[in-house]
């Protein structure tokens, strides 16, 4: 082992160098705290200070201070030499985080086990330091993990859009750990627009990677694989599946085992483009706020059903609604209206369709932007315990 | 803090004294739910009436330990808050559970 002695009196520094040398270690000097600290500085192997406490320059006691002030990124082991009757140095020795004492003159059985103690804690520490190292790189790992799953479920996300005369904006807020908010819509054919927004169960990687494998599942266009559309033997050849049949569908391919529980709560909708009218089924999902403009009512369609994948063989229902142009569909994850003040109270639902109500007439982006800064002002933090989403359609006459 | 258990009527009561049934206390609940399971009990009523938070993640450990019993025995739920029934009501739980609005209910056959 390195050990440093301190000592400003020569003949002291050399016996106590010898003896210490004898127990096979390696000696380092120094005559005073300055010049300790720079060998300690140059001399990373040094885990064990021995020294004097009245020294010129730098004393023992400041030496030892300027060692746990945090200086060095190692435990450096500290043994203050002190006078037979020194009370008061042992109680400031311990008080600037000195290991051990030992009195003058130095007993040579008595150094020899003491350093045998700071041996012991030295290897502790390094064990500890080694543990510390290993940990902090593997929560480096998962951290940077976490990063990319995030922008990963960012870069899946739908653009804000219009399709066949249907608006389509939304917010998407990730919680601070990963969560499993996702929504999307696209054509299914030339006259309707699906729509969906879905919540996982959970937080983390399991409900982030599960999210996206439905993302990918009901973003799929393509007629021949679409698992939207049923194919038939006549024309038109298709047709495209009502909501509570494409539920029921996700419900029987994604039973959650009894461990995982990985089950989610989802909307699903199409818009026939032509017409305006929307068939839409709720699983367990918040309602959807229906917002009419030039009426300036608010209607909820507070539709219940099972979540997906909780249970084999539940059916769910689809409700019919008619749009009129500039009529608008709220949907939002519970996040939001579960997104907590300081005081721990929820935003809840009247907050949210207050809002709403004031926030009618104007445009949809304005509309989300007024709802956001609402709910950050309530949160009064920048960081939220879930995702929060909310997708809003327009229908703005169909094409 | 905690879960405890007592028979009652032929049946095991499971008495919840959680305010909060969320992802923190999914793994403990489950624990304790497969304990007991495991233990062979398998008529289940779970007293919810301390139970003012539920989120998803507590629903899916209550769905978790239905499905552990595997269609051999049964779990009913009693005694829910007004905002547990509202997740229950939006969930549509009463497909899957039968829910009373009490213990005493549960035990004696009532529904709510």
């Amino acid at each position: 082992m390195d050990v440093l002695i301190v000592e400003d009196a020569r003949d002291q520094l050399h016996l106590l160098s010898a003896i210490v040398r004898k127990l096979g270690h390696k000696v380092h000097q120094a005559m005073d705290g300055l010049e300790a600290l720079s060998i300690l500085e140059a001399e990373p192997e040094i885990r064990i200070v021995v020294s004097d406490w009245m020294m010129p320059n730098m004393d023992g006691i400041a030496l030892c201070e300027s060692i746990r002030n945090g200086r060095f990124d190692r435990y450096i082991y500290f043994i203050l030499l002190t006078g037979q009757t020194d009370h008061d140095a042992l109680v400031r020795g311990l008080s600037v985080g000195a290991d051990d004492f030992l009195h003058k003159p130095v007993d040579y059985k008595e150094l020899e086990v003491r350093l045998k103690g700071g041996g012991r804690v030295v290897a502790l520490e390094q064990s500890l330091e080694q543990k510390n190292m290993e940990l902090s790189q593997a929560l480096l790992t998962v951290e940077k993990d976490l990063e990319s799953a995030a922008s990963t479920q960012e870069a899946l996300l739908a653009q804000p859009a219009v399709i066949n005369g249907v608006g389509f904006e939304w917010h998407f807020q990730p919680s601070k750990i990963l969560g499993g908010d996702m929504f999307g819509y696209h054509a299914v054919d030339d006259e309707h627009v699906m729509f969906y927004q879905l919540d996982v169960a959970g937080h983390g990687i399991p409900s982030a990677l599960f999210s996206f494998a439905l993302n990918n599942l009901l973003m799929d266009a393509d007629g021949r694989t679409s698992m939207l559309r049923e194919e038939l033997s006549k024309p038109p050849w298709y047709r495209v599946l009502a909501p509570h049949e494409v539920v029921a569908k996700l419900n029987q391919r994604f039973q959650a085992s009894a461990d995982s529980m990985l089950y989610f709560t989802m909307i699903y909708g199409v818009v026939h483009t032509p017409s305006g009218r929307v068939t839409m089924t709720h699983a367990g999902h918040p309602a959807t706020f229906w917002v009419r403009p030039q009426t300036g009512d608010i209607q909820m369609l507070a539709d219940s059903g099972v979540p997906v994948g909780m249970m084999p063989n539940m059916s769910w229902e689809t409700r019919e609604i008619q749009l009129k142009p500039g009529d608008r569909l709220f949907m939002y994850s519970d996040g939001m209206t579960e997104c907590e003040s300081p005081g721990e109270e929820q935003f809840g639902e009247p907050r949210l369709q207050e809002l709403l109500h004031e926030s009618r007439e104007l445009p949809m982006t304005e509309m989300i932007e007024q709802v956001w800064k609402e709910l950050c002002a309530w949160r009064g933090q920048s960081s939220f315990d879930d995702d929060m989403t909310c997708l809003v359609l327009e229908y703005q006459g169909g094409k | 803090m905690g879960y405890s258990n007592r028979q009652e009527a032929d049946k095991t009561v499971v008495e919840i004294d959680e305010a909060r049934l969320d992802a923190s206390q999914a793994t403990p609940f489950r624990d304790y739910m497969t304990d007991l399971i495991s233990q062979g009990q398998r008529d289940l009523v779970l007293d919810l009436s301390q139970v003012d938070f539920m989120d998803s993640s507590g629903l899916g450990a209550i769905v978790g330990a239905l499905k552990e019993l595997n269609g051999d025995g049964s779990i009913q739920l009693a005694g829910p808050q007004k905002s547990v029934n509202d997740l229950f009501d939006l969930t549509c739980m009463d497909k899957i559970f039968t829910i009373h609005s009490s213990v005493n209910d549960a035990l004696s056959g009532g529904i709510q």
